[in-house]
C-alpha cells in the first residue's frame, strides 16, 4: 500500500474520510496540537495552567484572549456546518440562519438559566443545549413547506423576511430576551447533573490547570469535533447524495425518485438543529447578549464563511470559520505592524505609509488614530476587506479557501512535474 | 483565467500569512510589549520618552498594564466610535487623547507616560466582550467603556480582575454602591438630567407649563431617561398626554412615524424624546410636518450640531423651539478656553464634544496619581485610589465629582442647559450649542431621594 | 371579532388618522416604488437579484449632498440670478450622472466576469459588494448625517383634512415622471433590445444586439432609480438632518414589493412598493394593540411577503417558471 495511496481495495476505504496515511497523521498530530494549546502558557497570562512554558512561534495562540477567540471559531464553525449543508450542499440558499441561532439561543436561556426577573428555569445542560437544537429544528421544518414552494433567489428573500420577523419578536418578547438594546445574561456552560451548587464540570471558573476559556474552548472543540464527523458522514450518506442531487438537477433528481419535498424539509431541519446548537453555545460561552444581535449581518458572515471556505466542503467550511473570524484580529495585528514600521522607518515604512493615517492631517486609507480622522477605521476597513474578499473568491476561486489548498497541494503532489 | 487566478490565490496566501506574522503580539502574554497598541501621540510628541525622575520611590507595585522601566502605563479604551453612538464617543475619545499628549508633554504621571489602547466596539456586547479579553492584560485600568449593558455585561469580569472602568453612560444604576464596585461614573445621570432640564424648560421658558409628552428608546438610557422624564411631571403637575417610553425602534420607520404623529396629536407643551441624533430628527421633522408647535428637549445623545448646520432644511425650527441638557461644557463655555489650546494643538476640528473625554481623563489622572503616591499601582491598587477620591477637579468644564460617601449624597446633581446656536456654528465660533445654565440644579433634582437606578436593567 | 371594532371606530370617527395614514402611505410607497423599480429593471435584463441596491441609494443620496453644498457644483459657476432650486436641480443632475457611472463601473468590474454562472453565486457577488460599498460611502459620509440641501425645505401644504410636506408632493410627481420615462424607454429602440435581452439572451446576441451595453444600461438606470430613492429617503420630513449611515439598509424594505410584485415585471413593482408602502403605514397607525408591542407594522411587508409566497408565490404580475430537465 506504501506506494500506490490511491488504491483502495474495499468500499469502505474508497468510503471513508481519512483515507490515506498522511492525512490520519496530519489531522491526529493537529487535534493533539489544539488539545494541548491550552494547557501550555502559564506565567503571566490570567489563571494557572498545567505547563509554564510556551510552545515556540504559535504560543501566542494560547493566552486567554486568542483562546477565546479559538472558541469563537469553534462556536461559528458549528453553525456553518448546518449552512453548508442547506445552502452548500443541498442548494438551498438561506439568508436566515441568525434567526434560528436566536432562537435555538433564547430556548436555551429559557430552560437553562436561573430563575430570576427574567424567565429561566435552571436546568442542566444536558437538556438545554439538546432542546435548543430541536427547537429550531422544528420551526425550520415548519418554515420549510413555504420555502420549498419557491427556489434559488425567492428562498433567500424569505430567509431575509425571517430574519426580520425574528429580530421583531425577539425585541417585543422582553421577560424572555430582556428588551431591546439591554438584553440579558446567559447561563454558564458549567455540566451539572440537576440544578445542583457545584458543578459536576466546572468551565466558568479559573482551574489549576486550565483557564475559563481554555475549558470553554476544550468543549467547544469537542462538540465541533463531533458535529464535523456527522457532517462528514451525513455528505456521503443515502441523504447527502439526494442533498447533492437536489442541489445539481432537481427536477432531473425528482424524476429518479428522490423525494424533493422530504430531502429539503431535512436539510432545514439539519440546518437549523446546528444553527440553533451554535447559538446557544455562543452566548453561553460570551455571557451575554442583545436581541439585536441576531440580524442580517451576522446571517451575511455564515454565507461569508461557507463561500469563502468552500461551499459543500467540510474542510473548507472549518477554514472559512477560522478565517472570517480570525480576520478583523488580522487586519488590526497589520495595522498596528504597519503602524509601527511607519514610526520605525526604512523601506516597509513607504508602502505603509499611503496606507495608514497617523495625523488628522496625513493621507491614508486605515485610520489608526482614536477617534475622528480620514480613512475608514480599522473596523470599515475589516468590513470592506470582508465584501471584497467575498467578491473576490467567487469571481477567482469558487471552492474558496479549500480550492486554494487544493491548488497547493496538487502542485506539492506533482513536483517537479507541474506543467 | 487559470494561471491569473493561481497566482492570485497564492498572492492572497502569502498576504495572509504576512499578515498573521506580522504582528508582533505573539509576546503578548508578556504584557507590555510597545508593539501593540492603536494610539500614538500626535507628531510632535515621539521624542519625548521622559525619563523617570530620580526621586520616585522605586517600591510602587504593578501587576498589568504598568512599565516602570519603559516609563508607561497602558490605558483601555472600549469605544463606540462607528455606531450608534459613533460620532459623540469619536469626539470624546479624541478629547481624552488630546488631554493626555498634554499631560505626557508636561511630565506624564510623576514621569510615567500614558498611552491609550482603543477599540471599536461598534456598541456590540459581543465584541465589548472580546476587546476587553483582549487588551485586559495591556492594561492598569479602563478609561472609557461605552453603554450600559456593555459594561453591565463585563462587570463580573471587573470585578474578578479587580479592574476599574469609567463607564460612559449616564445611567443613573451606577450611583449605586450595589452595583458600581468598579465602576466610577460622573455627570449627572439620565433622570437626574431629564428632572433639571424639564423644570428648566417648564419654569424659565414657559413660565408654567401644563402637558408633555414622552418618547425614547428602549433600554437603560432611553428608558432611565423617560423615568426622569415621569418623576419631573409627576413634581411639576404635568400631564403626560402622551407616553411613547421605549416606542422608538430605529430601524423601523412606522414606529418613528407612529411617536411622531402620537406627539404632534397631542400637542403637549413638551416634548421629551430621548433617543439617537438620526430618529430624532425624523420624528421632528414628521412631527412638524403634522403640525406640532411645542418645545423639543433631550438628553444630551439626542442633540446633534447637523441639525442646525447651515444646509439643513430643520435649523431654524429647531433653533425656535429646542431646549437641551448635557453633562459637561461645550467649546463655548465659560473655564472651557483652557483647554482650546490643547485641542488646537492636537488638530482636532471645533466640537462642543471633547471636554467629556477630558473630564474621564481627569477622573483616571487623579487615580493614576493618588494610587502612585500610595505606591501601589497595580489594578486593585488603582482601583483602591479611585474610590477614594473626594471632589475631583475638572478645571471648569463640568462640576466636581466625588466617590466617598453615601449615594444619595455624593449623586450628581449639577448640569447644564443650552440651547441650539446656528450662527455659531456657521461663523465657526462655536460648536452648534450655546449655555443657558452652567452647573444648573433644579428644585425637583435636588430634593430627589436616589434609593437606586431609576429605571432597572432586568437580567 | 371583538378586536376589530376599536378599529372601525377610530377609523370612522378619527378622519386625521385616515388622513396622515394616507400621506404617510403614498409617500413611503413611492419610495418603495422607486427602489422595487430598479431591482426589477436589473434583474429583468441581467439575472441578477442586487443586494447592493441600499448602498446605491445611500451613494446616490450622498453625490446630490456633495455636488449641492459640500463642493457645491454647478452652483459656485452659476451667477447669483439663478433661483435656488435651478441651481439645486442641476447639482441633484450632475449628481444622478454620477450615479449611473458609478452602477455601470460596478456591473463592469464584478458583474461581467460572473456572466455564466450560478444565479446564487452572482446575488452573493452583490452582497458582498453591498459590504463593502455600503461602508466606504458611510465613511464618506461621515459620522453626523449630512443634508442635501433641497429647495423644499420644511414646507408644508395644507388641505384641510390632510396635510402634504412639499417633499413628499415632489417624490410622487418625481416618481409619475420616471414611471413614464421608464414605460417610454421600453418603447425606444434601446427598450425594445433590453426587452429581448430579458426574454432570452443567446436569441438577442444572436439578433446581434449588444448584450453587454444592455446590461451596462440597465445597471445605469437602476443605479439612477436606487439614488432618487435613496434622496427621498433622507429628506424632510423622513430623516430630516440628511443622508447618514443607517440610509443604505433602507432598501431591504423593498424586497417583499418584488415579491409582492412580481421579480420580473416592473408594472408589479410599482404596485408591490405602493401596496406594501400603504399597507404599512395603515397599519402603523391602526393597529396598535399592547400586545403586538412595538414596531409591528415594520415587519408588515415580510408578512405579506410570505403570504404572497404561499398563495400565488410568483406575485401578482410575474411570470411563472417553467423548469425542464
Amino acid at each position: 500500500m506504501r506506494g500506490r495511496p490511491l488504491l483502495y481495495t474495499s468500499y469502505e476505504a474508497d468510503q471513508s474520510m481519512l483515507n490515506t496515511t498522511t492525512k490520519k497523521v496530519l489531522l491526529g498530530l493537529f487535534l493533539g496540537f489544539l488539545v494541548f494549546l491550552p494547557f501550555t502558557g502559564g506565567a503571566k497570562s490570567s489563571g494557572s495552567r498545567l505547563f509554564d512554558f510556551s510552545i515556540p512561534i504559535v504560543g501566542f495562540l494560547s493566552s486567554n484572549d486568542y483562546l477565546q477567540l479559538l472558541a469563537t471559531v469553534c462556536v461559528f464553525a458549528i453553525g456553518a456546518l448546518g449552512l453548508n449543508l442547506l445552502t452548500g450542499v443541498a442548494g438551498q440558499v438561506s439568508l436566515g440562519h441568525s434567526f434560528f441561532m436566536g432562537v435555538g439561543a433564547y430556548t436555551a436561556v429559557w430552560l437553562g438559566a436561573p430563575q430570576g426577573p427574567l424567565l429561566g428555569m435552571g436546568l442542566p445542560i444536558w437538556i438545554w443545549l439538546p432542546a435548543a437544537g430541536l427547537v429550531p429544528a422544528i420551526i425550520g421544518v415548519i418554515v420549510g413547506p413555504v420555502a420549498v414552494r419557491v427556489r434559488g433567489l425567492y428562498l433567500a428573500i424569505v430567509t431575509v423576511g425571517l430574519v426580520f420577523i425574528g429580530e421583531y419578536v425577539f425585541r417585543n418578547w422582553r421577560s424572555l430576551t430582556g428588551g431591546s438594546q439591554a438584553g440579558r445574561s446567559f447561563q454558564e456552560l458549567d455540566v451539572r447533573l440537576w440544578k445542583e451548587e457545584t458543578p459536576l464540570i466546572e468551565i466558568s471558573q479559573n482551574g489549576d490547570f486550565l483557564s475559563t476559556n481554555g475549558k470553554g474552548f476544550l468543549m467547544l472543540l469537542g462538540f465541533l469535533v463531533l458535529f464535523t464527523v456527522i457532517a462528514k458522514n451525513l455528505q456521503r450518506s443515502r441523504a447527502g447524495r439526494a442533498f447533492q442531487a437536489i442541489r445539481d438537477r432537481d427536477v432531473a433528481a425528482e424524476i429518479m425518485g428522490v423525494n424533493e419535498f422530504r430531502y429539503k424539509l431535512i436539510a432545514f431541519g439539519i440546518s437549523s438543529f446546528l444553527a440553533g446548537v451554535s447559538g446557544a453555545l455562543l452566548t453561553a460561552f460570551l455571557g451575554r447578549t442583545i436581541p439585536e444581535r441576531w440580524d442580517l449581518i451576522l446571517a451575511v458572515q455564515f454565507i461569508a464563511i461557507i463561500l469563502i471556505g468552500g461551499a459543500g466542503t467540510v474542510s473548507g467550511t472549518l477554514m472559512g470559520a477560522a478565517f472570517v473570524v480570525m480576520l478583523p484580529r488580522v487586519v488590526q495585528n497589520f495595522t498596528e505592524w504597519m503602524k509601527s514600521a511607519i514610526d520605525e522607518g526604512g523601506f516597509i515604512a513607504t508602502i505603509a505609509d499611503p496606507i495608514v493615517v497617523t495625523s488628522p492631517t496625513d493621507g491614508g486609507i486605515i485610520n489608526t488614530l482614536p477617534g475622528v480622522g480620514p480613512g475608514l477605521s480599522v473596523l470599515q476597513a475589516n468590513q470592506v476587506l470582508y465584501g471584497l474578499l467575498i467578491v473576490g473568491f467567487l469571481i477567482f476561486e469558487p471552492l474558496g479557501l479549500y480550492g486554494i489548498w487544493l491548488r497547493i497541494r496538487n502542485y506539492w503532489k506533482g513536483w517537479p512535474f507541474t506543467y | 483565467m487559470r494561471a491569473k487566478s493561481r497566482w492570485l490565490a497564492l498572492l492572497l496566501v502569502l498576504g495572509l500569512v504576512l499578515a498573521a506574522c506580522g504582528g508582533d503580539s505573539g509576546t503578548e502574554t508578556e504584557g507590555d510589549d510597545t508593539t501593540t497598541t492603536t494610539a500614538a501621540p500626535s507628531g510632535d510628541d515621539e521624542t519625548t520618552t521622559t525619563e523617570a525622575t530620580g526621586d520616585e520611590p522605586m517600591e510602587v507595585a504593578t501587576d498589568f498594564g504598568v512599565d516602570l522601566d519603559a516609563g508607561l502605563i497602558r490605558v483601555g479604551m472600549l469605544s463606540d466610535l462607528t455606531g450608534p453612538f459613533g460620532p459623540l464617543v469619536s469626539a470624546i475619545v479624541a478629547g481624552a487623547q488630546a488631554y493626555w499628549d498634554d499631560v505626557n508633554a508636561n511630565g506624564g504621571i510623576e514621569g510615567l507616560e500614558v498611552e491609550l489602547v482603543v477599540r471599536d466596539t461598534v456598541y456590540v456586547v459581543d465584541t465589548h466582550i472580546q476587546f476587553y479579553n483582549e487588551i485586559k492584560d495591556d492594561v492598569v485600568a479602563l478609561g472609557h467603556s461605552t453603554g450600559s449593558p456593555h459594561t453591565v455585561a463585563l462587570n463580573a469580569d471587573l470585578q474578578a480582575d479587580g479592574m476599574l472602568a469609567i463607564p460612559l453612560t449616564w445611567y443613573s444604576g451606577w450611583s449605586d454602591s450595589a452595583i458600581n464596585s468598579n465602576l466610577l461614573s460622573h455627570g449627572q445621570p439620565y433622570c437626574i438630567e431629564a428632572q433639571n432640564t424639564i423644570g428648566y424648560i417648564s419654569d424659565e421658558v414657559l413660565g408654567g407649563a401644563s402637558t408633555i409628552a414622552i418618547a425614547s428608546l428602549p433600554g437603560d438610557y432611553g428608558q432611565d431617561s423617560a423615568a426622569g422624564a415621569k418623576i419631573a411631571a409627576e413634581a411639576l403637575g404635568l400631564e403626560i398626554v402622551y407616553d411613547g417610553e421605549a416606542a422608538i425602534i430605529p430601524t423601523d420607520e412606522s414606529a418613528i412615524t407612529s411617536v411622531a404623529n402620537g406627539i404632534a396629536s397631542s400637542g403637549a407643551d413638551i416634548a421629551w424624546v430621548a433617543t439617537t441624533p438620526g430618529t430624532f430628527s425624523a420624528i421632528f421633522g414628521q412631527a412638524l410636518a403634522a403640525g406640532y408647535q411645542g418645545i423639543w428637549s433631550g438628553p444630551s445623545p439626542s442633540y446633534s450640531p447637523a441639525y442646525v448646520a447651515p444646509d439643513s432644511p430643520i435649523k431654524d425650527a429647531i433653533a425656535a423651539s429646542f431646549i437641551g441638557g448635557t453633562y459637561t461644557a461645550g467649546w463655548t463655555t465659560e473655564g472651557a478656553e483652557a483647554f482650546h489650546g490643547i485641542l488646537e494643538a492636537a488638530g482636532l476640528p471645533l466640537s462642543d464634544y471633547y471636554f467629556e473625554g477630558i473630564v474621564e481623563a481627569k477622573i483616571l489622572e487623579a487615580a493614576l496619581r493618588q494610587a502612585f503616591a500610595n505606591g501601589d499601582m497595580t489594578r486593585q491598587g488603582v482601583l483602591d485610589a479611585a474610590k477614594s477620591l473626594e471632589n475631583v477637579d475638572f478645571g471648569g468644564i463640568a462640576p466636581s465629582e466625588s466617590y466617598v460617601g453615601a449615594d444619595n449624597d455624593r449623586l450628581q446633581r449639577q448640569g447644564y442647559i443650552y440651547a441650539p446656536d446656528p450662527e455659531g456654528l456657521a461663523a465657526g465660533t462655536s460648536g452648534g450649542r450655546i449655555d443657558l445654565e452652567t452647573n444648573y440644579t433644579h428644585e425637583i433634582a435636588a430634593n430627589y431621594e436616589f434609593t437606586g437606578a431609576c429605571y432597572t436593567l432586568a437580567g | 371579532m371583538t378586536a376589530a371594532i376599536p378599529i372601525i371606530a377610530q377609523v370612522a370617527g378619527g378622519e386625521g388618522h385616515f388622513a396622515s395614514a394616507l400621506s404617510e402611505g403614498l409617500s413611503l410607497g413611492a419610495i418603495y416604488a422607486l427602489l422595487a423599480m430598479g431591482f426589477v429593471i436589473i434583474f429583468k435584463a441581467t439575472q441578477v437579484l442586487n443586494f447592493a441596491h441600499g448602498a446605491l441609494s445611500a451613494l446616490g443620496a450622498f453625490l446630490v449632498a456633495s455636488f449641492a453644498t459640500l463642493v457645491n457644483i454647478p452652483g459656485r459657476f452659476l451667477p447669483e440670478t439663478v433661483p435656488h432650486w435651478l441651481g439645486w436641480s442641476l447639482s441633484a443632475l450632475f449628481a444622478l450622472i454620477a450615479a449611473a457611472a458609478a452602477g455601470m463601473l460596478l456591473e463592469r468590474v464584478f458583474i461581467r466576469p460572473m456572466v455564466g454562472e450560478e444565479l446564487f453565486a452572482v446575488a452573493i457577488v452583490t452582497l458582498g459588494i453591498d459590504i463593502a460599498l455600503r461602508n466606504v460611502t458611510n465613511d464618506f459620509i461621515g459620522t453626523d448625517p449630512r443634508p442635501l440641501g433641497d429647495p423644499w425645505g420644511t414646507k408644508v401644504l395644507d388641505l384641510g383634512w390632510i396635510t402634504f410636506a412639499h417633499t413628499e408632493i415632489a417624490q410622487i410627481v418625481v416618481s409619475v415622471v420616471l414611471v413614464s420615462a421608464v414605460a417610454l424607454f421600453f418603447r425606444s429602440r434601446t427598450g425594445i433590445a433590453m426587452r429581448a435581452t430579458a426574454f432570452d439572451q443567446e436569441a438577442a446576441r444572436a439578433q446581434g444586439i449588444n448584450v453587454g451595453r444592455i446590461f451596462s444600461i440597465s445597471w445605469a438606470i437602476g443605479a439612477v432609480l436606487a439614488a432618487v430613492a435613496g434622496v427621498f429617503i433622507s429628506v424632510f420630513p423622513r430623516r430630516s438632518a440628511g443622508v447618514d449611515t443607517a440610509t443604505a439598509f433602507f432598501a431591504f424594505k423593498a424586497l417583499p414589493a418584488i415579491i409582492l410584485g412580481g421579480l420580473d415585471s416592473v408594472i408589479g413593482a410599482i404596485v408591490g412598493g405602493f401596496g406594501i408602502g400603504i399597507a404599512e403605514a395603515f397599519v402603523g397607525e391602526f393597529v396598535t394593540f399592547p400586545a403586538l408591542g412595538f414596531g409591528f407594522a415594520g415587519i408588515v411587508p415580510y408578512l405579506v411577503m410570505l403570504l404572497v409566497l404561499i398563495v400565488r408565490p410568483y406575485g401578482l404580475f410575474g411570470t411563472e417558471e417553467i423548469r425542464r430537465v
